[in-house]
């Protein structure tokens, strides 16, 4: 089987979003740590246990970014992913799932895969589109929040059960190839072993320009960003612990809570 | 420019569920400033279905839509916009709607924006709005190119009630058959958890509390407080610390406590859609910028390994 697993780096959830000058999009401080989108590190999980399953499996890596998201790949490959590829894009700017999708579907007209594995969403942005329009581009079924899989490759499909709303499940059978879009809680991801961190030292990362191929019209623009509005009052409370500790209490004292 | 505005229903056992009417509703502020026509697209195996208020209902009709999936929506969903050639096509943003809604954009080249938290009007048309760097920012969307696809948050804008006409009814009758998807097969885990439904105070925990031991701060936290109960973020479930009956969200349960307490949440979208009718929310949480403060009353810059057990010595003190 051949495995394209799609990865976003993200930065860490702690990291405070600076709003550029012209307020479309916002970029973080030089020092700030960025790691794998969590459910994309399940994504890559769920392929290196396919492979244990069907031993020859090659497993892909791809992420769309600057020179900094080759840390990212590394670390998959790190985990025991086969090769890695960053179609470099260093903009600093909204790059529509649409044009992402399209990037990526080009990439894997040559390289005719199995099965694409990608995280439901990224944790920052949280679009959850760049999966299912891939495959739709490549013509492939897709399914997103997926909980369970399991291949099947006598009849050439793969077994998934989806997480539907309020905790309902359905499980279904698509025919390969297929895009999975992996949910959170679908497997615990391995740490890097020994010998696959050695071996990712020798392993280069192919780098692939893509500024040529950006269509040249969008598909929808960030117009303008501003700080996140507030649904609530949101006191906040000052002072020592001690004296948070006690200002809350006698809040919640006041309405009858405590 | 007129606008002709497409909503998918969102049906379930055969009934049009009720997030659809939030649908009309976000269509219906469009077509109340452009004069729009709505035209809500029921995909399915269905007779009889009464006209619904506030838009023309159009149902695609056809053995395979019999239950849902993901290829047999998609291709109800562009039949439905041969015919009415929309300039916006309104999505739930259920599992059902992120799981298809990306692919008609992209079949249809048009926009697509994903769980829009609202909308506003410009001079220059509309925008839409949603969050983003982890809920830190809020983003004004344009669209570029038609039709624009939009997947609407439940819960984001009311459910549309005026007392309108009843729009028109109207069947295509199609042969949509899955042809990638087979073994559909439906189930409900058991998920029930009384104690959490019951409670009138919820404390919950998030990725923040670090690890499954202090869980037991955020028990003895709960135990401070009558008719408590204690639940979890996703990440909070899917590290084992807390069980999945026991998850506020989206994918878990929606609670509406007296007090919700969220301990080291950072308040993702869809973590909000499970708590936001909570009539009083606290939350603690180190990050100065966590989205959770947007949507508290009461905001604590804290390490709850630091401020949770000072704030069970208070209240041990004022019981004593």
């Amino acid at each position: 089987m051949k495995i394209l697993v799609c990865i976003k780096q993200v930065p860490d959830q702690e990291s405070r979003p600076t709003v550029n000058q012209v307020r479309t999009w916002a970029g973080y401080a030089e020092n700030a740590s960025y790691w794998i989108n969590r459910y994309d590190e399940h994504a890559v999980e769920e392929a290196l246990r396919i492979r244990e399953m069907i031993p020859g499996t090659v497993i892909d890596i791809l992420s769309i970014g600057p020179e900094r998201v080759k840390s990212a790949i590394k670390r998959c490959l790190e985990m025991g992913a086969d090769r890695g590829f960053n179609l470099f894009y260093d903009r600093d700017d909204y790059l529509s799932p649409s044009i992402k999708s399209r990037l990526i579907a080009e990439f894997c007209q040559s390289e005719k895969y199995d099965l694409i594995l990608t995280g439901v969403m990224s944790e920052d942005m949280m679009s959850g589109q760049t999966g299912p329009m891939i495959a739709a581009r490549l013509g492939f079924p897709s399914a997103a929040s997926v909980v369970k899989l399991e291949i099947n490759a006598e009849k050439q499909s793969i077994q998934v059960e989806r997480e539907l709303d309020s905790g309902h499940r359905c499980s279904m059978e698509l025919a390969l190839p297929a895009l999975i879009a992996v949910q959170s809680g679908i497997n615990r991801p391995r740490y890097p072993s020994l010998s696959n961190v050695m071996r990712a030292k020798n392993t280069g990362i192919k780098e692939i320009r893509c500024t040529g191929s950006l269509p040249a019209s969008q598909y929808e623009t960030v117009e303008r960003i501003s700080e996140a509005g507030s649904d609530r009052a949101g006191i906040r409370l000052a002072g020592t612990t001690a004296e948070k500790a006690a200002a809350l209490w006698q809040l919640l004292h006041e309405k009858s809570l405590i | 420019m007129n606008h002709s505005i497409m909503i998918m229903c969102e049906p379930s056992g055969g009934r049009i569920l009720p997030v659809t009417h939030e649908l009309i509703f976000c269509a219906s502020l469009i077509a109340n400033r452009y004069n729009s026509r709505i035209t809500a697209v029921l995909p399915g195996n269905i007779a009889g279905v009464a006209p619904i208020s506030g838009a023309d209902l159009l149902i695609i009709n056809s053995p395979g839509l019999a239950q849902y999936t993901c290829e047999g929506w998609e291709k109800a969903a562009l039949l439905a916009a041969e015919q009415i050639m929309p300039d916006i096509i309104i999505i739930a943003h259920t599992s059902t709607g992120y799981d298809y809604a990306p692919r008609v954009a992209a079949l249809l080249e048009g926009g697509c924006i994903t769980s829009v938290a609202g909308i506003e009007f410009t001079p220059d048309g509309i925008r839409y709005r949603r969050s983003g760097f982890h809920g830190k920012l809020d983003l004004l969307y344009k669209a570029e190119k038609t039709p624009l696809v939009i997947t609407v948050l439940p819960g984001a804008f009311p459910a549309y009630d005026q007392p309108a006409k009843p729009g028109t009814v109207s069947y295509i009758d199609a042969d949509i058959n899955p042809l990638y998807t087979s073994n559909l097969q439906f189930m409900i885990p058991d998920q029930s958890n009384p104690e959490l439904e019951h409670a009138e105070v919820i404390i919950a925990a998030g990725k923040g509390i670090g690890k499954a031991e202090n869980l037991q701060m955020i028990r003895e936290m709960a135990s401070c407080f009558n008719r408590s109960a204690i639940a979890g973020s996703r990440v909070a479930c899917d590290n084992g610390w807390i069980g999945y009956n026991a998850q506020v969200g989206l994918t878990g349960q929606k609670v509406a406590p007296l007090l919700y307490v969220a301990c080291g949440i950072s308040g993702s979208m869809q973590h909000i859609a499970g708590m936001k009718d909570s009539k009083t929310v606290v939350s603690i949480n180190r990050d100065p910028d966590a989205a959770i403060f947007r949507y508290s009353d009461i905001c604590i810059v804290e390490e709850l390994e630091k401020f949770i057990p000072e704030f069970i010595r208070e209240a041990e003190k004022h019981r004593a």
